[in-house]
């Protein structure tokens, strides 16, 4: 089962990266009214001074605030193909798992400019991501100054972390939500994953594939000293008090030791410009000594 | 079956009505409508007669051949074989709750295709066929669920009521166990596809994959159609169906096998789409009586209109975005579905 679900995981980056990642960083023909499905995307955008250009949003663009306030085409997996085509949008911008498939391809038969952004979960992966975009709206040497301004600090923190082997890692659960219950947590080949490697932390999960609901056993196994939780999943568990008496977490090291790190789900998981910051702080709030 | 229907099914069974019915050309009227209606509205508004004379524009005319027409399509003949499947199946089991949602085809079909979705990449499908996988993966876990169903439930005699829903709860059951395992095994995208696909839409509708649905579910329609009288001497019991020159087993098989099929094909390509089948026979019955000519005709005729109407309302009402077009059909057919229990009540 292990190397048949590897085959189809190659097999889907293959198709991905030959399909889409070479040819989609080039600049626009026309990139002044652009629909947005993904929410670091959006991130980005502002983050480049150029919001203008921005005529929708998807659910996820919940960053920043006044984002929301652009018409919605839905959330960033089922979209419509005629909705979005209604907002006369000259560029289509959409993170790698923008769907509907069977919708990209409606989109991209019309004369509508799509591209679909690759993603990786790593530090590079979000620099890729802003000069991607970058470049597609034409303004890459902005993008680059914004780079060093604003995130110089971050990536030089971010490589220390990153040089640093520490022998004593300290565990961490990713939390994202409870499904019936069961805390979903963050196993490899996630973006929860990415963040934790790039926060010089051990992911406690790590032999788990995916997000997956663990059980009571299996968290009390694998015993994190630390907890990271989204705000929607600590709203969720009922806050500190939920999570203090829900069965699976409250025997955990991280609970009893009261080492819990609440982070907005899209700061923490939406792979955009925040990303970088919520990682330097998470490995700052992970090495505060006992 | 309740009284009332039976009464007229035995008093018109031997009635050869060869003129139209003019319910059903009022039918024919409102589908017509309602296919104009689709057809013209949407998120874009263009015009079709624009559109028809060539004077839209390139974008226009784009969406409305590969976008908005393909779905318009689907949306009618997924809703015609749901309705028809619905009409058949309470004709051949004698039970009013039989709908290819509650006893469990439609979960078989959705369960078929989820393990093409999942599994498909490993099969290594040549070019040709891989448009046509996912259909007929779908096909294959209704038929599979329809043919359980009806060995299972038959095996104690008649068909009974009780049984032949107990057995649909625990097929569904069983179907859900499944699709959930494969939720298991999915990767996160893989899952949150497979989430909405379950919620049906008929956005993802294509040329390719939506035209060879349209013959077999038209092909299957045509078989269907010709069972109507079969299926009014089948409300008298299996036994006097037999001794009335109905060949029973052949009516039987054909009605399960054949929309098992075109349920199949529905379900493939827009998802798992609710009470479409269950509440449509039951207009028709309540507005043109329960002659089975009658009853086919019309579900399959207002099936159709109905569905094309729950998609414009699912494209329309939160444009740009949409709305799962089960989320329309659930929320006016579980009221109209609980309006149904409390009249049999009153009564």
């Amino acid at each position: 089962m292990q190397t048949f679900l590897k085959a189809l995981v190659a097999a889907a980056v293959f198709f991905s990266s030959t399909a889409y990642a070479d040819d989609t960083c080039f600049e626009a023909k026309d990139a002044s009214r652009i629909a947005i499905a993904g929410g670091s995307i959006t991130e980005v955008i502002y983050f480049l001074g150029e919001e203008s250009r921005i005529i929708a949003t998807d659910r996820t663009s919940n960053f920043p605030e006044e984002a929301t306030k652009f018409p919605s085409v839905g959330y960033v997996r089922s979209l419509s193909a005629e909705g979005i085509l209604s907002l006369k949008p000259s560029l289509v911008l959409g993170e790698d798992d923008m769907g509907p498939e069977e919708i990209v391809t409606q989109l991209a038969a019309t004369s509508v400019d799509i591209r679909k952004l690759s993603e990786a979960h790593t530090t590079q992966g979000v620099l890729t991501k802003i000069r991607c975009i970058g470049s597609i709206l034409g303004v890459e040497s902005k993008a680059e100054a914004r780079i060093s301004e604003q995130l110089e600090s971050d990536l030089n923190e971010l490589q220390v972390i990153a040089a640093t082997q520490r022998s004593d890692k300290p565990r961490v659960a990713l939390l994202l939500m409870f499904a019936e219950g069961s805390p979903i947590i963050a196993g490899h080949d996630t973006s929860g994953d990415g963040v934790l490697a790039m926060a010089g932390a051990a992911n406690a999960f790590a032999a788990v594939e995916g997000w997956k609901p663990v059980s009571l056993e299996a968290m009390v196994k694998a015993n994190p000293d630390h907890l990271i939780i989204t705000a929607r999943g600590f709203g969720a568990a009922g806050g500190l008090d939920g999570l203090k008496e829900n069965p699976a977490l409250r025997l955990t090291k991280a609970v009893t030791e009261n080492h819990i790190h609440v982070i907005d789900g899209m700061a923490l998981l939406g792979f955009g410009p925040r990303t970088l910051s919520t990682a330097v702080s998470i490995s700052e709030s992970l090495s505060v000594p006992e | 079956m309740n009284s009332e229907a039976t009464r007229a099914t035995v008093s018109s069974s031997f009635e050869v009505r060869r003129h139209l019915n003019p319910g059903i050309a009022a039918l024919a009227v409102f589908l017509a409508l309602v296919c104009t209606i689709a057809m013209s509205s949407g998120a874009v508004p263009l015009s079709v007669f624009d559109v028809m004379t060539g004077s839209a524009t390139e974008l226009e005319t784009t969406i409305f051949n590969e976008i908005r027409s393909p779905r318009v399509l689907l949306a009618g003949f997924v809703g015609a074989a749901l309705a028809l499947a619905g009409a058949v199946l309470q004709g051949l089991f004698r039970n009013p709750l039989a709908d290819p949602g509650l006893i469990g085809v439609s979960s078989g079909g959705a369960l078929g295709a989820i393990a093409m979705i999942v599994l498909g990449a490993a099969l290594n499908l040549p070019d040709w066929l891989s448009p046509y996988a996912l259909p007929l993966a779908a096909i294959a876990g209704a038929l599979a669920v329809t043919l359980f169903l009806y060995s299972f439930a038959s095996y104690y005699g008649q068909f009974n009521i009780v049984t032949v829903l107990l057995v649909g709860i625990a097929i569904n059951a069983l179907a859900t166990v499944g699709i959930g395992a494969f939720q298991y095994l999915s990767d996160d995208a893989q899952l949150r596809t497979l989430v909405f696909w379950m919620m049906g839409s008929f956005g993802r509708a294509n040329w390719t994959t939506v035209l060879p649905s349209v013959v077999l579910i038209s092909t299957g329609i045509l078989i269907l159609l010709r069972q109507a009288k079969n299926l009014d001497r089948m409300q008298l019991g299996e036994k006097e169906a037999f001794h009335l020159g109905v060949d029973v087993r052949l009516a039987k098989r054909t009605i399960i096998l054949v929309s098992a099929a075109i349920v199949g094909a529905g379900v493939a390509l827009s998802g798992i789409v609710a009470f479409v089948g269950l509440v449509v026979p039951h207009l028709i019955r309540l507005m043109l009586g329960a002659q089975h000519t009658v009853v086919l005709a019309g579900s399959a005729l207002l099936g159709a209109a109905l569905m094309i109407l729950a998609d414009l309302i699912a494209r329309m009402i939160v444009a740009p975005a949409e709305l799962p077009v089960s989320l329309v059909t659930s929320a006016i057919g579980a009221p109209f579905f609980l309006w149904l229990i409390t009249r049999s009540k009153l009564r």
